[in-house]
């Protein structure tokens, strides 16, 4: 609790002291104002409301709805140690949330209760992590990319977060920074009156002026009986998503696709609603100017990981979820304690090893969005408190039901392993506790914890352990020439030049994807290959046409191959020199290797919940 | 008549200045042309301030490129800057069911074409507002020709913009004519006549088959705005106006009279154009104005748009157009024969310093060029099989050879024939594409792409040193290794090779 108080100052306390001075910068180059001005020039913005979002000086002062907003973010967020709570405080004291939101939910949650946990939840360990990321402000991306381009080999997703430091960078950046400016990827969330919530650089209070800008846009084209979703501008695209009273923007010049953007303020917004719920929405009907940021104060490393993951995490647009390889009866053994405690009550119960999953299952009728399972595991991977004491902690899941608070019990075996269990009873603790106690038993007595940190150090499915036709090859080349073909003798990569595939089982909901091997071994070669699959995914994609069955596409960078088939989907990425018939070929192969394996690396459908 | 009521969001098209109405309450004064222009004058300026507003705001991040477009739930805002600080924004309206399915691209291309076309005959929009800096001068001009523009595009009553259904068209490239060797002679021999034919002074000429080029010494950008023109104006199937016309240019007949009067309509009667307070009138000439262009008792066509010469001849006006890439002012001269439209470019100080005459040249080409016209006109119509000219059996393709600025697609009535499902499948690649090529500006592309979509269609996309196929192929039981042969053997046989398949 110590902590907290020190490391909240940063999001709340220095927030009173921004507010008092007036903002935004007088700078005349501060170009947004321009904008603005010309858009309120039309008389088509919302000039009462812009104006007061970007030169209100007195913060604390009239407004007794703001009173009750600043209050909660000053005090609230030390004194109770969980953001969440602050909510339902504000709830039972100005806002009254839920009383019409119990009577449409099964949640049986008390507005204002305190949940009887012993450590509340993980935000106020998470201050802790956010007030250390401060030391780390100062590693702007080139660094970043350097540190991650130094491990290259083992396991991608571990040295990602060995190497990446969660927490906001560059606070001291505002809109009249060029520096700020040239920031390849900023993500907005501000409310419907112009407000910032969250911007990904810079301070949000000094981006009271930008933001005003972005809602004076939306407004603008929602007043002529329209919505903005993109805007482009060379390399650039701006792209809107408007959730209620909630509006969110991504500014980006990343090559991703338009879709994929979208997708990715999607999942923001989710994140957001996992910590807060919908009812949310509530607050700003009460009070446009409700002032959010408080709540999500010392939440940085929640968003900055899921804006991290959009660029190795091929589940973010993939919509699918990928399991750690495991033996099938290890997981079967798993999965039937798993499922045991469902039975007693327990919503869903889930056993994750980083962002895979060991074994997961659920209580009848009730299915998990695998877009859940991503936020979920991100926000409990990435708030340090779960790691240290086991947990109990309001949490949303948005695709399940974004209205109300489930309670999530979290406790880890190891620095990897740990296991989430869901209810929808705020006085579980105790049971969950007992739960989690009985399926540790199970995970000692079958040695699953070492079994899983083995299959972590093993990896899954690599290229290279393809096997080789050599009756084809052979063919293709010259006779007597069969020791070494030239595709093989490039020595990276996978029989025919392949350098990387992924496959999703649509039934499942799951997919896999080979580990990165030479010579896509960089951290910029990553992201690159991860770009390229998201493009050709959108190709496949497209929301009008439904999605098309096959796909080639070779540029200077890769050969892609990509089948969409009713039961699966296949990318691969192969060298841009690769053969078209051998590259179809090792496709197939990679098809049935995968089908040979799928007892190991898929969770196959024992839970009784529908996938 | 057509009323295109304010109601109509099917089409906003507006041109502005950002260097005009900097001062508040001043705005209007930007706005140098909209359409519809019956449309009250704050939605007009709603358009324009989103637009402006929009600019300066991507120029935080953006600074070398600004608002390219803006796409909304229900339209498209498409930008243009067409001279520094000029700027042209096409604003249209999606709907699924009428098919109102746009590629951005082939819609700036229109933008684009307006624009240079504007230039040919007006010169710039800049140059314009400071011959005369209140903006009459440029709007007096502006407005009808951007109306008789769009009246082209009138398909009966509706407003036909370039949907997926053209997405086998190259808008701003031109379409050539193949010539046998022996009728290429003949024809490199009448160009050299007809560049010579005013003496001393070199000409420019300009040889089209029906709508195709068949030879050109005009420079490039401009002969594909002097093309376009002649395509929608002065070659035969233009004058004949039989509706026959398989070039996008052109539209179904009779319509485009009913349209520019109803565009045309704040400004009253077509003879007495806006000008302003009424003080300066303005000499208004309409280039685009369709049904203006005869052909004479000489084979030269005439027409009335530059008005009447002067001194009391009945004969009219001669045309002159610039020429962007030389910056010089020329006469335009067209004879045409049977299907076969000439253009003669003559340098216009020759003819005003007295030392080139006219009728002397026009019978100097009479004279000598007449037979050899005759002659080849003969040779490429008996040649000639018709609008399938370049069908191919089994494709349908648009080759794009960017360089060239050239283009040559399957016969419109046979790209018809596709599914519905593949044109917007390969409309939509072709938008990739479009990204692609927008993100690596002058650097040339390679791709190669085959997708084969929902409906079993083959729709592919090559891009390879400047050239660019696009093709779909309805064999949905063709492989994709057989596809990928399909297409080489096209390339091989039809592109020399251009678009090799590996």
């Amino acid at each position: 609790m110590a902590t907290s108080d020190s490391s909240s100052s940063p999001s709340s306390s220095s927030s009173g002291t921004e507010f008092a001075d007036p903002n935004p910068s007088t700078d005349p180059e501060t170009n947004s104002e321009r904008v603005q001005s010309q858009l309120e020039s039309m008389n088509l913005s919302q000039p009462s409301e812009v104006s007061d979002g970007s030169t209100r000086t007195d913060y604390s002062g009239g407004d007794d709805q703001d009173e009750v907003a600043s209050a909660n973010g000053n005090e609230g967020g030390v004194i109770n140690g969980g953001l969440v709570h602050e909510v339902v405080a504000g709830a039972s004291g100005g806002e009254e949330i839920d009383a019409s939101l119990r009577a449409e939910n099964p949640v049986e949650m008390e507005a204002g209760e305190e949940p009887p946990s012993p450590t509340s939840s993980g935000y106020d360990g998470e201050r802790g992590s956010s007030g250390g990321a401060t030391s780390t402000y100062k590693a702007d991306d080139a660094s970043e990319d350097e540190i991650r381009e130094a491990n290259v080999d083992g396991d991608t997703a571990s040295q990602h977060e060995a190497a990446w430091l969660p927490g906001k960078r560059h606070v001291d950046e505002d809109d009249a920074s060029i520096s700020w400016r040239k920031r390849k990827k900023h993500f907005f969330i501000l409310s419907n009156s112009g407000k910032p919530i969250y911007s990904r650089y810079g301070d949000e209070h000094k981006l009271a002026g930008f933001s005003a800008t972005l809602q004076a846009i939306i407004s603008f084209v929602e007043n002529g009986g329209d919505r903005v979703n993109l805007v482009k501008a060379g390399k650039h695209q701006v792209v809107f998503l408007v959730k209620g009273p909630i509006y969110l923007v991504c500014i980006s010049c990343t090559d991703e696709t338009y879709e994929y953007l979208r997708g990715q303020l999607d999942l923001l917004y989710g994140q957001m609603i996992l910590i807060l719920t919908k009812s949310i929405d509530r607050c700003f009907e009460k009070n446009a100017k409700f002032d959010m940021t408080p709540l999500l104060g010392g939440t940085e490393a929640v968003f900055s990981s899921l804006v991290h993951s959009f660029s190795w995490n091929p589940a973010t647009f993939l919509h699918a979820y990928t399991c750690l390889p495991l033996p099938y009866a290890l997981r079967q053994a798993t999965g039937t304690v798993l499922q045991e405690i469902c039975a007693s009550g327990v919503l869903f119960s889930l056993l994750l090893c980083k962002h895979k999953v060991v074994s997961l299952a659920g209580a009848q009728k009730a299915s998990l969005h695998p877009d859940d399972l991503l936020l979920l595991s991100n926000f409990v991977m990435s708030s340090e408190s779960f790691r240290t004491s086991e947990s109990f902690s309001p949490i949303c899941l948005p695709r399940y039901n974004s209205q109300a608070f489930l309670h999530a019990y979290v406790h880890f075996f190891d620095d990897d392993t740990y296991v989430i269990l869901l209810t929808t009873r705020s006085d579980a603790f105790h049971h969950l506790k007992d739960c989690r106690i009985r399926l540790e038993a199970v995970l000692l007595k079958s040695n699953i914890l070492s079994v899983v940190q083995r299959s972590i150090a093993e990896g899954g499915m690599r290229v290279e352990d393809l096997p080789i036709d050599r009756r084809r090859r052979s063919s293709t080349t010259d006779q007597g020439q069969d020791t070494v073909g030239p595709e093989v003798s490039v020595g990276t990569g996978g029989p025919f030049g392949i350098w990387h595939f992924m496959y999703r089982s649509i039934y499942l909901d799951q997919y896999i994807s080979s580990e990165l091997s030479p010579p896509v071994t960089s951290h910029r070669q990553q992201k690159s290959l991860f770009r390229a699959y998201q493009k050709l995914y959108a190709s496949m994609h497209d929301k009008g046409l439904g999605p098309h069955k096959t796909q080639y596409r070779r540029d200077e960078n890769y050969t892609l191959l990509c089948w969409v088939t009713p039961d699966f989907e296949l990318y691969a990425a192969f060298d841009p020199l690769a053969d078209k018939a051998m590259a179809i070929k090792t496709c197939n192969q990679v098809c049935q290797r995968v089908k040979d394996v799928e007892n190991e690396v898929f969770l196959q459908g024992a839970s009784p919940f529908s996938w | 008549m057509v009323s295109v009521s304010s109601a109509d969001e099917s089409l906003r098209l507006c041109v502005f200045d950002l260097r005009r109405g900097q001062t508040e309450g001043q705005e209007l004064d930007k706005i140098l042309f909209f359409y519809p222009p019956e449309l009250d004058l704050s939605t007009q300026l709603s358009v324009t301030g989103l637009s402006e507003g929009l600019i300066t705001f991507t120029r935080l991040f953006s600074p070398e490129a600004a608002c390219e477009v803006i796409e909304a739930e229900r339209h498209s805002h498409i930008f243009y800057e067409a001279e520094s600080d000029i700027w042209m924004v096409m604003v249209v309206e999606k709907n699924k069911e009428t098919g109102a399915i746009w590629r951005i691209d082939a819609l700036r291309r229109v933008l684009k074409e307006v624009h240079s076309l504007f230039v040919m005959f007006h010169g710039s929009i800049r140059a314009l507002i400071q011959k005369e800096p209140t903006g009459e001068l440029t709007r007096s001009q502006l407005y009808p020709f951007i109306s008789d523009y769009l009246s082209n595009l009138f398909v009966g009553k509706k407003l036909q913009l370039p949907t997926f259904r053209e997405t086998l068209r190259e808008r701003g490239t031109v379409q050539m004519l193949t010539l046998a060797r022996d009728t290429a002679l003949e024809v490199q021999s009448l160009v050299q006549v007809l560049d010579s034919c005013a003496g001393s002074f070199r000409c420019h000429s300009m040889i089209l088959f029906e709508d195709l080029l068949v030879s050109t010494t005009v420079p490039a950008d401009d002969t594909v705005n002097l093309f376009t023109f002649a395509v929608m104006r002065l070659t035969s199937k233009a004058l004949s106006s039989d509706g026959s016309s398989w070039s996008y240019v052109r539209k179904g007949p009779g319509v485009s009279e009913i349209s520019y009067k109803s565009t045309l309509a704040p400004f009253g009667s077509i003879d007495s154009l806006p000008s302003g307070n009424g003080n300066n009138m303005h000499h208004v000439i309409r280039p685009l104005q369709d049904d203006k262009w005869k052909k004479g008792k000489d084979g030269f066509l005439i027409t009335d748009i530059w008005g009447l010469e002067t001194g009391g001849s009945p004969d009219s006006a001669i045309p002159t157009i610039w020429l962007q890439q030389t910056q010089e002012r020329v006469y335009l001269l067209a004879y045409q024969y049977k299907s076969l439209t000439l253009l003669l470019l003559m340098p216009i100080n020759a003819i005003v310093n007295g030392d080139l005459n006219v009728s002397a040249v026009k019978q100097k080409v009479i004279e000598d060029a007449s037979l050899r016209i005759w002659k080849i006109e003969e040779k490429i119509s008996k040649g000639w099989v018709g609008k399938n000219a370049y069908h191919i059996k089994g494709y349908r393709y648009l080759v794009v050879d960017n360089d060239m600025e050239v283009s040559r697609a399957s016969p419109t009535g046979k790209v018809a024939t596709l599914a519905k499902e593949s044109l917007l499948a390969l409309n939509k690649l072709r938008e990739e594409v479009d990204l692609e090529k927008n993100r690596v500006k002058r650097q040339e592309k390679d791709i190669e792409i085959c997708i084969r979509a929902k409906n079993n269609a083959w729709v592919i996309a090559r891009l390879t040193r400047g050239k660019e196929l696009y093709m779909a192929l309805e064999k949905g039981s063709n492989t994709l290794l057989e596809t990928t042969d399909t297409v080489g053997r096209f390339s091989n046989r039809y592109c020399s090779g251009a678009f090799l398949m590996d």
